[in-house]
Parts: C-alpha cells; sequence; structure tokens
C-alpha cells in the first residue's frame, strides 16, 4: 500500500471512529434502551460492511452481549442485508456471446 | 484487494505488455461491467457500446495503470464517468423528471430518512427479478451505490474512488438507498399482498 493510500485509510478510518462513538451514544436513552432504530441500523450495516475499526468494533460488540433489544435488532438487520443481497446477486444480466471478442477486436483494430 | 491509485504513475509497457495486462488484467471483468452498465443504462446495446467504449480508453490509458493493482476498481470509473459524461446526454429515453431524484438531489440529507420496517418474510417470498425490479427504480446515485457494494463487493473506500465522493458520503447514501430499496419493497409486497401488516 502507497503511503498516500496509508494515509487515506487511516483518516477514514478515524472519521468513520468519532462518527461511529456519537452515532452509538444517539442510539441509547440514559438508560441504555435503544431508542434510536435508523441510527443504529447505519452503524449495523457499517458493521456488517466490515468497514467499522476494532475500536467502534469493540464498542458494538459489548453491547449486543448486554442487550437483548440491540442483538435481536442487529440479527434483523443481517439477514435482511444478506436475503436481499443474495437475491439480487442471483439475477445477473447474461453478457452477448460477442462482446469479449468484439472488444478484442476493436482495441487490434 | 489492490489499491486504486490516488496519482497515477505512468508506465512503460512494450506492446506485448500492454496485450498481456489488457487480457490477464482487465479481461476478466467483462462479465461484471457489463452488468454494471446494463443497470446503468436499461438498454442491451447501450450496455454494450458503454462497455466496448470503457475498454478501448483503458487500452488507450493503459500506461496510467500499474500491473497488480486494482483493475475491476480502474475500469468501474471509467465506465461510470463515460455513464455520467456521455451515454446520460445521448439516452435513447428522454429525459424525465423524477421529482423525488431531484428532492433528495438537492436534499441529500433529507433522502431515504426513516427506517422502513420491512419484514424478512416479505422479502423471502419476493423473487430476484422483483427486487431487481425495485432497484431499477432507484434513482441512479443511490442505485449505483448498491450495485458497487452489494452486488460488486467494493470496499467504501474503493466506491469512494470510483464514484469521487468523500467516503462518509458513501456510507450515508448506501445507507439511504437500501433504506430507499426497502420502502419499494414494502410497498410493492403491499401491492401484491405480500405484506399483511
Amino acid at each position: 500500500m502507497t503511503k498516500t493510500n496509508l494515509e487515506f485509510k487511516y483518516k477514514a478510518m478515524s472519521e468513520f471512529s468519532e462518527w461511529f462513538e456519537q452515532t452509538f451514544k444517539d442510539c441509547y436513552c440514559e438508560e441504555g434502551h435503544l431508542i434510536d432504530q435508523d441510527r443504529f441500523s447505519e452503524i449495523a450495516q457499517l458493521v456488517l460492511d466490515n468497514e467499522a475499526d476494532e475500536e467502534s468494533l469493540a464498542l458494538f460488540e459489548e453491547k449486543l452481549r448486554n442487550c437483548v433489544q440491540t442483538s435481536g435488532r442487529f440479527e434483523k438487520e443481517k439477514n435482511l442485508l444478506k436475503c436481499i443481497k443474495n437475491k439480487l446477486n442471483k439475477f445477473r444480466q447474461d453478457i452477448p456471446g460477442d462482446l469479449a471478442n468484439a472488444i478484442r477486436n476493436s482495441i487490434s483494430a | 484487494m489492490a489499491e486504486i491509485r490516488e496519482e497515477a504513475v505512468r508506465q512503460h509497457y512494450t506492446e506485448q505488455e500492454k496485450a498481456s495486462v489488457f487480457d490477464k488484467e482487465l479481461m476478466p471483468h467483462v462479465n461484471s461491467m457489463y452488468n454494471f452498465a446494463y443497470r446503468l443504462a436499461f438498454d442491451e446495446d447501450d450496455a454494450k457500446d458503454l462497455v466496448q467504449d470503457t475498454y478501448l480508453k483503458a487500452f488507450r490509458f493503459i500506461n496510467s495503470f500499474e500491473r497488480g493493482t486494482n483493475a475491476k476498481a480502474w475500469l468501474f470509473r471509467i465506465l461510470k464517468n463515460s455513464f455520467i459524461n456521455e451515454y446520460r446526454k445521448k439516452s435513447k429515453q428522454p429525459a424525465k423528471v423524477d421529482y423525488n431524484e431531484v428532492a433528495s438531489y438537492y436534499n441529500p440529507d433529507d433522502a431515504g430518512e426513516g427506517m422502513t420496517d420491512l419484514p424478512l418474510e416479505t422479502v423471502q417470498h419476493m423473487i430476484g427479478d422483483e427486487i431487481t425490479g425495485a432497484l431499477n427504480a432507484l434513482p441512479v446515485d443511490f442505485r449505483t451505490v448498491i450495485i458497487l457494494g452489494d452486488l460488486e463487493g467494493f470496499t467504501y473506500e474503493e466506491m469512494a474512488k470510483i464514484l469521487d465522493i468523500p467516503i462518509g458520503t458513501v456510507r450515508s447514501r448506501l445507507h439511504r438507498a437500501r433504506n430507499m430499496l426497502r420502502e419499494r419493497l414494502l410497498s410493492y409486497a403491499k401491492e401484491m399482498g405480500y405484506d399483511k401488516n
């Protein structure tokens, strides 16, 4: 990985880290109950997309272990995302048979 | 996966090396490229032209591609730019104004706001064709992030570079796009009587 790319990655991760911490906090009331399903869904998707950094992931996993409402909501988000992805991936357009040859011919012309 | 380079370092390939890079690193992605093009253009001929144009441009600028780096993301970026700059303008379909699209463009923070409580069983009853139909009905910017993230498996960082947008925008746009897709699936399910809630 080049220096520029490393810097970009660390910058992005730290951006997400701050955003995650604040959004995570906003999802729960003072008693620790989940009160904002939409924000929770956004952070759950970040986790499911493997884009959360270690610190954010640890915070999230601890809540998952200790809150039934959170783990139920997370399971639902995970299954819904997986089901939609699977169905979308099954329906792919067939590539026209002559396309690869047409490309090769056009670059050698 | 290798990175898309921030600043391309010019390569000096021989003719033989150019052909080898083209065949071994770029051509294996032709299937994904065609699917992406088709989901953008909704027309087989336009999708074919778009993919052919992309490969021609890639070959012409092959010296700005470093062997072993992220060929797929590089090609997707070229295709997306070609679509925006050329194909959207000369689309066979006359331009239709989608007021939801306009509203979400000008008020991106409001777009797709609010959570849709779509039951898992409802989606399980649907076929891929119905879900693809709902995806195709999304405004192009939202459709694109779902294609890149959920169908092609690009990371947020790769999507940010393909689309030339900040990584935080990728995160929020993808979330909104998924919400919009769920809203459409839910209203479709209600119409078809799949959802009794």
